[in-house]
């Protein structure tokens, strides 16, 4: 970033104007009408109105809206450090560019092509109860059939797995190309020192891993914390509210209850959380290298 | 790398096992989903209750569920899909292929506060300003309209970002032949960057392409009339009104899904080159 060339302003706003507007109007002002939007209310005559904080106020007050923030928090503290696992040890197992190798890491990108909604419209019917192939397979191994997104005891792990199997592709790509640039020489160096493989992970390459592995970790949880259209095309939030992320409460605020203080509320909260996670991936980016 | 032939051997074959199983657990829902859309209903239904090799094999096929698939909104969906991905990427590299150039190449006061904006925005999630951007959306009186589907998606964090990484290696002298040579910086960037930059021009193009094509969370409410319906809406439009008619669904969803594979298998191979290129530096 340094030494570049110093031009008037005149020239570098031709430049920079258009991305930098794009991004202050729909990026930055949205944050901005979250947060003040979150203090006002609509009444029945249309017209809106400062309300302090009367609707956070009703948030905390409201048991579906904690079951929410639970239900987040424990989809979140088991999918994301599940799909790094996941995704990891997908990278290391196509990184030694052997035979066939390109096309096993292809087809590990392959869900990319198949959308978050396709992917829920997929699974739904795969682990359909009655119909689904899942249960058809169970059947013939002699195993009882399984109730998957049915099942208030499976509907979150069910929701996990899909996530899953949607994400690991994608977070695979980000790693692989940090092993990518572990330079051969430290491996052949420890090697002749006498360290085995699991040494030679442990202090050669995990080390190195550090800024990509935080970066995926961060952008992970922000995507996962956002899950929706799972959510709305398969459980609606049930059973007995067992998969009903934030994401989905602040859709209902605005589009099932026509409440917009609150769906704002909701995504003053969540804007918040995403907040919190930009500044940690920032910190951990810069811990290493400056 | 290390240890007897017989112990090598034993390690590669447990890792194209390993290899095999995941490549299977991936691909084959979308395979199933996909020969599914060509069989006759009896068929689907029949074979996926109970588990066996039909399950896996169509023995008869027929297109009656594309065609019906094809006689409903989808060709709508698909071509209005299809405008809006291809617009946000030409505007799209356009834009963010400028912005990434001046970060790379130009020096300018408040420089690294303006880069820090453009990373913080990176890290938000689209999803996250939904329902405030749909306020916004809604005060312009843009729902249901083109604009609002593809305007927001133009500028992005990210692509910024990797022109901006892309831009930042090429050395320094060639701008400064140029600019000898007499080129404005508007030129330097048409004619002289921008055709160096295939590869992160690729990329950026799958991106923006595959966001905009996989969008269902932001059309769906700010666009939700019949007009301005993509893909991701239509076919999941056919789950809650049809339950019951699997292959007119699996046909739709495999139009989306194939439509998508195009660009990805195009340009996949220099995704992960940019990837690593982005974060070598």
């Amino acid at each position: 970033m340094k030494h570049g060339f110093r031009e008037p302003w005149s020239i570098v706003a031709w430049f920079l104007a258009p991305a930098l507007l794009g991004l202050a109007l729909f990026r930055l002002a949205p944050i901005a009408i979250a947060l003040v939007g979150g203090f006002t209310g609509t009444r029945l005559t249309g017209e809106t109105v400062w309300v302090g904080l009367r609707n956070y106020r009703r948030l905390v007050e409201d048991p579906s809206f904690w079951n929410a923030v639970e239900v987040t928090l424990l989809f979140n503290l088991i999918v994301n450090p599940l799909q790094i696992v996941i995704s990891f040890g997908l990278a290391l197992l196509v990184l030694r560019p052997t035979p066939l190798v390109p096309f096993f890491r292809a087809a590990y990108m392959a869900p990319m092509t198949v959308s978050l909604s396709l992917t829920s419209i997929l699974w739904a019917i795969l682990l359909e109860p009655t119909m689904g192939p899942v249960n058809g397979l169970l059947r013939s191994l002699g195993l009882p059939p399984q109730p998957f997104w049915r099942g208030e005891d499976q509907a979150l792990a069910t929701l996990i797995g899909v996530a899953s199997w949607k994400g690991v592709g994608y977070w695979m790509v980000f790693l692989l190309a940090g092993l990518l640039l572990v330079p051969k020489e430290l491996h052949e160096a420890a090697m002749i020192d006498g360290a085995g493989a699991a040494a030679r992970f442990r202090h050669v390459t995990l080390p190195l891993m550090r800024r990509p592995l935080a970066f995926v970790l961060v952008a992970d949880t922000a995507a996962n914390f956002l899950l929706f259209a799972p959510v709305y095309l398969i459980t609606q939030g049930g059973p007995a509210g067992a998969t009903a992320l934030l994401m989905f409460e602040a859709y209902q605020a605005a589009f099932t209850y026509l409440d917009k203080g609150r769906a704002l509320a909701i995504s003053s909260v969540i804007l918040f959380v995403i907040g919190v996670l930009a500044l940690l991936e920032l910190r951990l980016l810069r811990e290493r290298g400056g | 790398m290390s240890g007897s032939p017989a112990r090598r051997l034993a390690l590669a074959t447990l890792r194209y096992a390993a290899l095999v199983a995941v490549a299977t657990l991936l691909l084959l829902p979308i395979y199933w989903l996909v020969t599914a859309s060509f069989r006759p209903s009896a068929d689907i239904f029949a074979t996926s209750s109970s588990f066996g090799w039909a399950t896996l094999v169509p023995e008869r096929l027929t297109l009656a569920h594309w065609r019906e698939a094809w006689s409903g909104e989808l060709p709508r969906a698909v071509a209005n899909s299809l405008f809006v991905a291809l617009a946000t990427v030409a505007l799209g590299v356009t834009v963010n292929s400028l912005a990434g150039f001046a970060f790379a190449v130009f020096d300018f006061p408040f420089k690294r506060v303006l880069f820090a904006i453009v990373l913080a925005t990176f890290m938000m999630p689209f999803e996250s300003i939904v329902i405030p951007l749909y306020v916004l959306v809604r005060g312009l009186g843009l729902t249901d309209t083109f604009a609002a589907l593809i305007l927001p998606e133009v500028a992005s964090g990210l692509v910024i970002f990797l022109f901006r990484q892309f831009f930042a290696a090429v050395p320094k002298e060639l701008y400064e032949a140029a600019r000898v040579d007499g080129a404005s910086w508007l030129q330097i960037w048409w004619k002289l960057t921008l055709p160096l930059s295939g590869p992160t021009i690729a990329t950026a193009s799958l991106m923006l392409f595959v966001h905009q094509w996989d969008a269902f969370f932001w059309p769906l409410v700010a666009a939700p009339g019949p007009e301005r319906v993509v893909v991701q809406v239509a076919v999941a439009r056919n789950v809650t009104l049809e339950v019951a008619n699997w292959g007119g669904l699996f046909a739709a969803a495999s139009t989306a899904i194939l439509v998508a594979l195009v660009p990805f298998l195009l340009l996949q191979r220099f995704y992960l080159r940019t990837v690593t290129a982005a974060s070598e530096r």
